[in-house]
């Protein structure tokens, strides 16, 4: 109430100032009426002390949700919607959209990133409930790159602290290996390719057990693993038909994609099972290989903590005694030679249980690196340095043969 | 390639029990003999583990010479296994594993070798790249590409980017003194072509290291129980990477056993990178 004012139509001193719109005006709280009035337009001069502020900097981000922030809540349900996750999911993949959105390096970010962030998100949540989802599966989703799904997730994983556990791999061998078209004769199925869901679930579940044992899993991606024991599974459910089919035509037949390393794989979870062959007395007479063993697998199977124990040495405790005996004297020979009993009457010594890639041979030798008595403070002689100078007569020649070469370049083509 | 076009078909309990595995660190090792006049030595900050101190690293080969024999025909029994029942039952109470407690007497006698320094110097002028490009016999320049001229040298065997603010990275010595060597060779080169470089500020801005401890390691297991510094994603990379707090080295541990350590300014927190993790390794050498 400025003093000294009064209205003019009822005489009261009770003025407040009070702005319609954007148009300052003194006005009597008693009657109405507007004392005086603001300037509705600027003066140039005045204009300069407004500076107009970008969206981005205003708080005016803060208190909407942006129409960006929006659709990709909407894709993340539509994708939780796709991958019929339980409702509680959907909300789960909600709030850690929102919180990373939170962050201003996911707001900036490109379009594609936050697309891809979507999965992220899912995936988080899926794994936190042991759902198995693989990111191969979120990648063709999305059609999105693999690597570009890897840099967000693990930017997102550090950027909110997450915790988040490892692909639970039973869970994935069971809704893998239950989307196999096989349990059902079809045009593509053959009737003596179907087989007994259960029986083929636990089996495949066993093989993946001992790949995991036998250090076929640390390190590689799960998916080709499990397709190479539910390939052997199947086979040895019902060997006399089965042998004949191969990884390929088998993964045609059951409508899913072959993974690459799959048949590496199937390989070497044939050498393990030919190894733990080799223990049993009746199975060591028949000299199995590759492709007979598998008429074997439910046997091995149901003795399989035992033969792998009898099969595979620890392979620290191999290196020790290897250790010793090479500091007692050089050249001597660990096993059968220091009993004195010969290679062929033995049973067959155990091979070493270590991951693949430690039982290939290097592939590069790498050499000891010597000792360096570089200081770093050592004189520098000139011609050293000279050898890496062109001399004036390489330079003419450079700049001759870069001006001949624009030349031909800007020549344009004849007629 | 690797596709799971599979929709799960069933619900899933929603309650996920998370690895329930106590991330306990035996404070002291089991594998201590106490019968044997060595007294189990507290847990020492691992900053007074500088490898820098010579006595300290005779005292403990010594040590370690004298414990290996005793060791050996107790590892198969008595090492702690992660997960199942050990027979010396580790302290329950999780410890705040900032520091992984390293027994003094037990270090593991292998050292990382380093693989590659990067380092910067300013050179204190501005540069003409086309000139440096035109009259050096060693470099290569694409402005399209980048912004720099990619210079080498033989001796010792580095490659130089040297920008036009004066400022350059030197990368590729295997020591700190060869990479500043190198340096030096690149700012005398740069001089020689005429201009007034000088060698300000020079700093070295990463050391990468490797070394090997010829055992295989379980890497779900590491994961498990050391959740907080580490991420193995198979599907992603098949090394687990694990960001140690203290010294702030970031390691990629393969199941082979090899190890590289990266992020180090200094040799010394390599090497007491490595002389941590090491024992966290061995605890994850054998399987059931």
């Amino acid at each position: 109430m400025p003093g000294g004012g009064r209205c003019p139509d009822c005489g009261s001193t009770e003025l407040v100032e009070d702005s319609h719109y954007s148009q300052s005006q003194l006005v009597c709280s008693d009657c109405g009426c507007v004392v005086t009035e603001g300037v509705l337009t600027t003066t140039f001069s005045d204009e300069g002390n407004l500076r107009e502020v970008t969206y981005s900097r205003s708080t005016g981000e803060n208190e909407q949700v942006s129409r960006s922030e929006q659709r990709g809540l909407r894709r993340v349900r539509d994708l939780c919607r796709v991958l019929q996750l339980p409702p509680t999911f959907e909300d789960t993949a909600v709030a850690y959209y929102q919180k990373a959105y939170r962050h201003s390096g996911i707001r900036a970010a490109r379009l594609q990133k936050k697309e891809v962030l979507v999965g992220c998100c899912v995936l988080i949540t899926c794994r936190q409930r042991n759902w198995p989802l693989t990111m191969g599966t979120i990648c063709t989703l999305l059609y999105a790159d693999l690597d570009v799904f890897s840099g967000t997730y693990m930017q997102l994983v550090k950027l909110l602290g997450l915790d988040v556990p490892s692909l639970c791999l039973a869970e994935l061998v069971k809704t893998y290996c239950s989307s196999f078209k096989l349990f059902q004769a079809s045009p593509s199925v053959p009737a003596k390719y179907v087989e007994d869901k259960e029986k083929m679930l636990s089996r495949t579940l066993q093989l993946v057990e001992l790949a995991d044992e036998t250090w076929l899993v640390t390190g590689r991606h799960p998916l080709p693993v499990i397709t190479a024991a539910a390939f052997l599974a199947w086979q040895s459910l019902q060997p006399s038909y089965r042998l004949s089919c191969s990884l390929a035509r088998f993964c045609k037949s059951a409508n899913v994609d072959l993974p690459h390393p799959a048949s590496s794989r199937l390989q070497e979870l044939l050498a393990v099972l030919l190894r733990m062959a080799k223990q049993l007395a009746w199975l060591q007479v028949l000299k199995l290989d590759k492709r007979s063993v598998v008429k074997h697998i439910g046997d091995l199977l149901q003795h399989r903590h035992t033969l792998v124990r009898a099969a595979f040495q620890d392979g620290m405790a191999e290196m020790e005694t290897q250790k010793e005996l090479q500091g007692r004297g050089q050249g001597e020979e660990v096993g059968s030679s220091s009993l004195g009993l010969p290679q062929g009457k033995r049973p067959a010594s155990p091979a070493l249980l270590l991951p693949p890639c430690m039982l290939k041979p290097p592939k590069r030798i790498c050499p000891t690196p010597t000792v360096s008595t570089v200081t770093g403070d050592e004189n520098i002689s000139d011609s050293e340095i000279e050898q890496y100078l062109r001399t004036p007569q390489e330079i003419r020649d450079f700049q001759r043969a870069q001006a001949a070469g624009q030349a031909a370049t800007s020549v344009p083509n004849p007629p | 390639m690797d596709q799971n076009n599979s929709l799960p078909p069933y619900a899933q309990g929603l309650a996920s029990p998370q690895g329930a595995m106590t991330p306990g660190i035996p404070i002291f090792s089991p594998m201590m003999p106490y019968g044997t006049g060595l007294t189990p030595q507290p847990i020492q900050n691992t900053s007074s583990l500088s490898i820098l101190e010579e006595q300290q690293r005779q005292q403990q080969q010594q040590q370690q010479q004298q414990q290996h024999q005793l060791f050996h025909s107790q590892t198969l029994t008595t090492a702690p296994l992660p997960g199942a029942t050990p027979l010396y039952p580790s302290p329950l109470t999780p410890m705040t594993p900032i520091t992984p407690a390293t027994p003094a007497s037990e270090s593991s006698g292998i050292v990382p070798q380093l693989q590659n320094i990067v380092s910067t110097v300013n050179l204190g002028c501005k540069l003409d790249l086309k000139t440096i490009a035109l009259r050096a016999r060693n470099a290569e320049y694409n402005p399209k590409r980048f912004a720099a001229v990619i210079m080498r040298i033989r001796e010792p065997r580095t490659t130089a980017l040297i920008f036009s603010s004066g400022k350059m990275v030197c990368t590729g010595a295997k020591s700190e003194e060869q990479s500043r060597l190198a340096a030096r060779k690149y700012a005398r080169v740069v001089q020689k072509l005429g201009f007034p470089a000088k060698f300000l500020d020079f700093k070295i801005q990463n050391m990468v290291g490797s070394c090997d401890v010829k055992f295989p390691i379980r890497l779900e297991g590491l994961v498990l129980t050391h959740q907080q510094f580490s991420s193995y994603e198979p599907e992603l990379f098949p090394g687990l990477i694990y960001r140690m707090i203290k010294p702030r080295i970031v390691l990629l541990i393969f199941v082979s056993g090899k190890v590289v350590l990266t992020g180090a300014k200094v040799r010394a927190e390599i090497y007491e990178a490595f002389e941590n993790i090491y024992p966290i390794l061995k605890g994850f050498r054998k399987t059931t």
